[in-house]
């Protein structure tokens, strides 16, 4: 549907052009082009959000087609059989037909009966528009009032569709504008389409003051009976950006993307929805969405600010949300199988939030005493903000998502949203350099010297080695390992966490990031501060692993490799299907790829078209 | 942990017009948590016996559905022996705290030992309906009358 102001976008100029009009009742004179959402400043608008863009008539059992138009069952096009389709198997499905809107926004021309089910909310705020604003209906044989006392309403429309405008008129004889309006529309003689609506008041000043008063009580009496329609059954507040149910029912789309996280049935009626898990992608139902912002448009502000503020958990200090799951580390990549409702939601926020940021910290299986108050918390107190890479959503709503970390924290206080964690974090980083260079410095001078020619400690003690030492004998035992064929550092493993790093200070997060041992062992290297202390943790490490006896090994390895392994098959299935899908559907595919991959990811995308 | 505002509004509605035979009050220390009793239907084997349940709104409530147990003793065969509820229609988002109290109160008034969670109690619902009838009220008397 076309937005409501723009069939006044002809000239206003055409108003002011024509004497007789302006000079009337200047102050009385309004035309669509001064039109304030929620007011009676046009009552056509407000008419016109009723009525078929068929037919002109109000909606009558209004159809909720799958590109959020909504049209009278009377007034669907030819429906015909569909050939050449078996899936998916359901009543309905069978026939189809060609949409009014085709190659309007969202419609891609074709509809199947089976999802233009009857729009249940629409109905009733259908009943309401006719019980408010029809009532009394005129006595059928009663003639017309062929007088001018009454108010005129005059209009313009291009009926033929060939650019010319014809000038029409109706008189409302003794009515409101909304009531006669409402009526005209009714018998049909209101075009969907009138441009340069003008309305010309009655002229005894009685009578004009009464259709005021009857246009207000009216309007005010459908407004407040209209906002107990237009709550969502999920969230039950004003729905926020409505999405209708191939079923015929209309919540929030946040909410519907939340329930799809659970289930795949309508929470009013339990049959299958229908709804491809990426909800961004479907189109409003732009009927029920104009009717609310006409009606309630402040409202529909203060409630998305609630929304922001709710997903925020309405504590700006516990801003970070938190994936309890795994060791993750700054600048190396975490991959993620997102399954749990709860952080399917998370995700979903952080993407669509545009920061794309998250908290990663692992599992407190210990229930080890964390500091700051938080006692033995479900999870550790140090984790990595990770930044979401890419996100792949796969068809069922789950979704996997490769993550970089970014930098660490501590986690000062904690709390809950919508099951989730949020914290209260505090950035943590390395001494300064200097401070570095110090204690370098401290620890080689303070330890004795080794003699080399010692035998009986053939290797020195960490605390003397110089920080390059260091790193020289992590690297070293990575290319011994390497030479004997370990398979923790099989080239598949190297190529998703890169070659090993020549840098001091990211060596250690390469080291734990792909050392076959347990996470409590590794996490120290997180929460340490200076590199070298992390540089000797590696070393320590090293020993632990040499030490492990090599069936142990087997086993915690396997998993690794297995989890990247399964990883990159599904990744690359799923890029190669979405590949094919691009070239052989053309231009749909891709209107619907560029929804599925909101902004913070605009390069891939591109990489991809 | 903020209380969404769909829990709030249900509470108030739940205080503001209480369905009939049905007391619902939420905790003052956790407001996700209901001491409910419901009042045995009459021309049930539970007429004239009061119940105890308890019901917890979980974290994602609305979307998972309310968890409701019995607490005082009952004999019916969609009711097992520690409380829990076999109920048709497990709460999608639409259904709420007073439509499934509602449910209960209609499973109290109507048995249904053809889809049963207590076997043994459906077993002789089926066999010997006047004689399990009267196991019921006498449990309603012992322990949902004093």
């Amino acid at each position: 549907m076309e937005n409501v102001d723009a069939p006044s976008s002809p000239t206003p100029q055409a108003v002011e052009a024509n004497p007789d009009l302006t000079s009337a009742a200047s102050s009385d004179v309004s035309s669509s082009d001064e039109y304030l959402p929620g007011t009676l400043d046009a009552p056509h608008l407000i008419v016109r959000l009723i009525q078929c863009q068929r037919c002109s008539r109000p909606l009558h059992t209004p159809l909720r087609l799958p590109c959020g138009n909504a049209i009278c069952r009377s007034c669907l096009p030819t429906v015909r059989p569909r050939t050449g389709i078996t899936y998916p198997v359901a009543e309905g499905r069978e026939e189809g037909f060609t949409c009014y809107w085709t190659g309007a926004s969202n419609c891609v021309g074709e509809h199947c009966v089976g999802d233009c089910g009857v729009d249940v909310v629409l109905c009733n705020v259908l009943g309401l528009f006719q019980e408010e604003l029809a009532f009394p209906m005129p006595d059928a044989g009663a003639s017309e009032n062929p007088d001018d006392s009454g108010r005129i309403v005059r209009w313009k429309v291009d009926e033929k569709g060939t650019n010319s405008l014809e000038d029409q008129s109706a008189h409302l004889s003794q009515r409101g504008w909304l009531w006669g309006l409402y009526l005209l529309a009714w018998e049909g003689r209101l075009p969907y389409n009138a441009t340069e609506v003008v309305y010309e008041p009655e002229r005894e000043r009685a009578g004009e003051q009464m259709h005021q008063q009857d246009d207000q009580i009216r309007f005010e009496r459908l407004r407040d009976r209209l906002r107990a329609e237009v709550d969502c059954q999920v969230c039950y507040s004003l729905i926020l950006d409505p999405l209708t149910t191939p079923c015929g029912h209309t919540f929030c789309r946040k909410c519907v993307a939340r329930v799809l996280d659970h289930t795949d049935l309508c929470p009013v009626c339990r049959r299958k929805v229908g709804i491809p898990a990426a909800v961004q992608a479907e189109p409003l139902n732009s009927t029920i969405s104009q009717i609310i912002d006409h009606f309630f448009a402040d409202q529909v502000a203060s409630r998305r600010e609630a929304d922001v503020e709710d997903e925020a958990g309405g504590d700006h200090e516990k801003d970070l949300p938190l994936f309890v799951c795994t060791l993750s580390f700054p600048t190396m990549p975490t991959f993620l199988h997102i399954f749990e409702p709860r952080y399917r939601l998370m995700i979903r926020r952080v993407v669509e939030s545009g920061n794309g940021k998250f908290g990663m910290v692992m599992y407190n299986r210990r229930g080890r005493e964390q500091s700051d108050g938080l006692g033995s918390s479900t999870f550790m107190q140090y984790g990595t903000v990770l930044m979401v890479e890419r996100y792949e959503l796969l068809p069922d709503g789950r979704s996997l998502v490769i993550a970089s970390g970014i930098s660490r924290f501590k986690v000062i206080e904690a709390g809950e949203l919508d099951g989730y964690h949020v914290a209260k974090t505090e950035r943590v980083d390395d001494i300064s350099l200097a401070e570095e260079e110090r204690l370098e410095a401290m620890e080689t001078s303070a330890s004795p010297i080794p003699d080399p020619t010692d035998p009986i400690t053939p290797e020195p003690p960490l605390d003397s080695m110089s920080t390059q030492e260091l790193l020289d004998l992590s690297r070293d035992f990575i290319r011994n390992q390497r030479q004997s064929g370990a398979p923790w550092l099989h080239p598949r493993v190297m190529l998703a966490y890169g070659p090993v790093p020549t840098d001091a200070a990211r060596f250690p997060w390469w080291f734990a990031s792909i050392l076959p041992i347990a996470e409590e062992e590794k996490y120290p290297i997180l929460s340490a501060v200076s590199v070298r202390e992390r540089l000797k943790l590696c070393a320590r490490n090293q020993d632990e692993q040499a030490n492990t006896p090599s069936t142990q090994l087997s086993e915690t390895y396997i998993p690794q490799k297995l989890v990247i392994g399964t990883f990159f098959a599904i990744f690359l299935a799923q890029v190669g299907i979405n590949f094919l899908q691009t070239v052989r559907g053309g231009r749909r595919r891709r209107q619907a790829m560029e929804l599925q991959f909101p902004h913070p990811l605009p390069q891939l995308n591109r990489r991809r078209n | 942990m903020a209380l969404p505002k769909r829990i709030i509004k249900e509470t108030e509605r739940l205080m503001a017009e209480p369905v009939p035979g049905i007391n619902a009050v939420p905790h003052e220390d956790n407001l996700r948590y209901f001491d409910v009793s419901i009042h045995g239907p009459a021309q049930s084997p539970y007429e004239g016996g009061i119940f105890r349940l308890e019901l917890f709104l979980p974290d994602d409530y609305p979307m998972t559905p309310p968890k409701i147990r019995f607490l005082t003793k009952i004999y019916h065969p969609n009711i097992d022996r520690l409380g829990r509820i076999c109920l048709d229609t497990t709460g999608p988002p639409a259904l709420q705290i007073r439509t499934i109290l509602l449910s209960i109160q209609a499973l109290l008034g109507a048995p249904n030992p053809d889809d049963p969670l207590a076997n043994d109690v459906a077993q002789r619902w089926k066999d010997d309906e006047p004689a399990a009838i009267q196991t019921a009220k006498e449990w309603t008397r012992t322990h949902a009358m004093t």
